[in-house]
């Protein structure tokens, strides 16, 4: 038996589509969902799209980090503080919050997407895996400042958290 | 991609699809093998003889209770989130077989052959948590939802040193292929990782005790304060599910463990597979002895033994790693 209408390209191409429809519905439940744990099973469908997208891109690092760090951790404690802070329950919002709620999310999408349109980047052939040194090695020579600011960023975040948890136990 | 073209695709996909039946005899006949080993070591301990009725010894007892499981009716009780309460045995269940997939159980004896093994071992795990807290939060049951709580806030914090543990060992392999890991390694126990890092390896084991919510670190399902915790209204199979997916999860910690510390499918004299299943054996009766013999912590103390032990202990070990592996 011959396998020939299953090209690689064709794969990818199915895949690409499956992707696409898992962060599509996934990004949908989220917003949409009543219940915020359902919206936030809608992010992590979001998150496996993404993945699956990067592992297209012959990233699958990024992509199984993507995994690991955003469905394993963030999420979980995204989780956590629905759990602590439930009991708030609120109404369905208003028609002139929902139209403005759209708004704000079509403004960044319009000009985003404006701007792929007109400079649509030509596709560079195949992607090409990156083995795990070389992308170490790169993180810490060409892209060092980068690599260094975003650590930077987590340890202010980090530094802010215990402040603010702080705060919260002296003021009871 | 443009290598995959022509014939090599079908060669990886028998080799998966052979690879993910095989898991799932494994998985399948090794987790009812270890429900009645656990039910016998706990009586052993116990000073008393453990399932004795049905078969020689009680040898088919875990098959009489798959059966009772299987034909349990399924209900889903009042006010519960139809979609949360039965997706998470799923989600719990169905994650098993990717863990397995990189791991090497012999000589060239693998499912898939992929770089990043480790990571992918360690990127689908964490699903697991999210599979409890949909338990958890689509029981509407408040022994559930404390459950959940304590899963959550325990494998967040366990999977902090576990993963510096394994990067230490990942650092000096110098990959995160699980076959190359087993191949730096020699065949008698000196020339294992466990000779060259023993802390990371005491680190390892303790967060896959907890990782895997096991006794003395049981507190999501906790019999004696929270019924059972995160798995209180699932009937029938649904708890069959949560039930097998957890002794996988046991072989899986076990056999990276073996992997990435005691030299994987090497050992002396004969190099193979046997070796491999006995380490992972090993392990896993350990685990059963730590489960019998230790009461439960409470759930501020094991937070504690990770927070302000386990975690600063996994980053000077790391530490050390590194400068020794920057002066050698």
């Amino acid at each position: 038996m011959t396998l020939d209408f299953l090209t690689a390209d064709a794969a990818a191409k199915a895949l690409f589509v499956l992707y696409f429809l898992a962060i599509l519905v996934g990004g949908i439940m989220a917003v949409a969902a009543k219940s915020l744990v359902k919206a936030m099973l809608g992010l992590i469908k979001t998150l496996f799209g993404v993945s699956g997208m990067y592992l297209l891109m012959q990233a699958p690092f990024v992509a199984l980090m993507q995994l690991l760090i955003y469905v394993g951790a963030v999420s979980v404690l995204i989780f956590f503080a629905i759990m602590l802070t439930r009991g708030e329950e609120e109404g369905r919002p208003a028609m002139g919050k929902k139209i403005l709620a759209v708004l704000a999310a079509a403004a960044p999408a319009a000009r985003v997407g404006g701007l792929l349109l007109r400079h649509a980047p030509m596709p560079a052939g195949t992607p090409v895996e990156i083995s795990l040194q070389a992308l170490g090695q790169l993180l810490l020579t060409d892209y060092v400042l980068a690599f260094e600011a975003i650590s930077l960023v987590l340890f202010v975040a980090m530094a802010g958290a215990v402040v603010l948890g702080f705060e919260r136990r002296l003021s009871k | 991609m443009m290598a995959l073209a022509d014939l090599q695709i079908p060669g990886a996909l028998v080799r998966l699809v052979v690879a993910l039946a095989a898991l799932a005899a494994f998985v399948g006949v090794n987790g009812m093998l270890l429900v009645y080993l656990e039910r016998k070591v706990a009586g052993h301990i116990q000073r008393r003889p453990g399932p004795f009725e049905v078969g020689p010894h009680g040898i088919l007892q875990a098959v009489a209770d798959a059966l009772k499981l299987v034909g349990k009716q399924l209900v889903t009780p009042n006010g519960a989130d139809w979609l949360l309460f039965w997706g998470a045995p799923v989600v719990s269940f169905m994650p098993v077989f990717l863990l397995f997939l990189p791991i090497e159980f012999g000589p060239g004896l693998y499912g898939l052959d992929v770089n990043l093994g480790l990571l992918l071992i360690l990127a689908f795990a964490g699903l697991n948590v999210v599979a409890l807290c949909m338990a958890g939060w689509g029981s509407n049951n408040k022994w559930a939802l404390l459950g959940a709580a304590r899963a959550v806030a325990q494998s967040v914090a366990y999977e902090i040193p576990l993963l510096l543990a394994v990067l230490a060992i990942a650092a000096m392999a110098g990959t995160l292929h699980l076959g190359e890991i087993v191949a730096k390694q020699g065949s008698w126990p000196w020339q294992w990782n466990v000779a060259l890092q023993p802390v990371a390896f005491f680190i390892y084991f303790v967060c896959s005790v907890a990782e895997t919510n096991r006794a003395p670190f049981d507190l999501p399902e906790a019999e004696s304060e929270l019924t059972a915790g995160f798995h209180t209204e699932y009937p029938g199979m649904g708890f069959g599910l949560f039930f097998l997916a957890e002794y996988a999860e046991m072989i899986v910690v076990s056999a990276v463990g073996a992997t990435l510390f005691l030299g994987g499918w090497k050992g002396p004299l004969v190099d193979g597979v046997w070796w491999f299943l006995f380490k992972i054996y090993a392990w896993l009766l350990v685990m059963m002895w730590i489960r019998w013999t230790y009461p439960r912590v409470r759930f501020d103390q094991i937070l504690n033994l990770c927070w302000k032990w386990l975690i600063p202990l996994a980053l000077l070990n790391l530490l050390a790693t590194f400068v020794a592996l920057a002066v050698v």
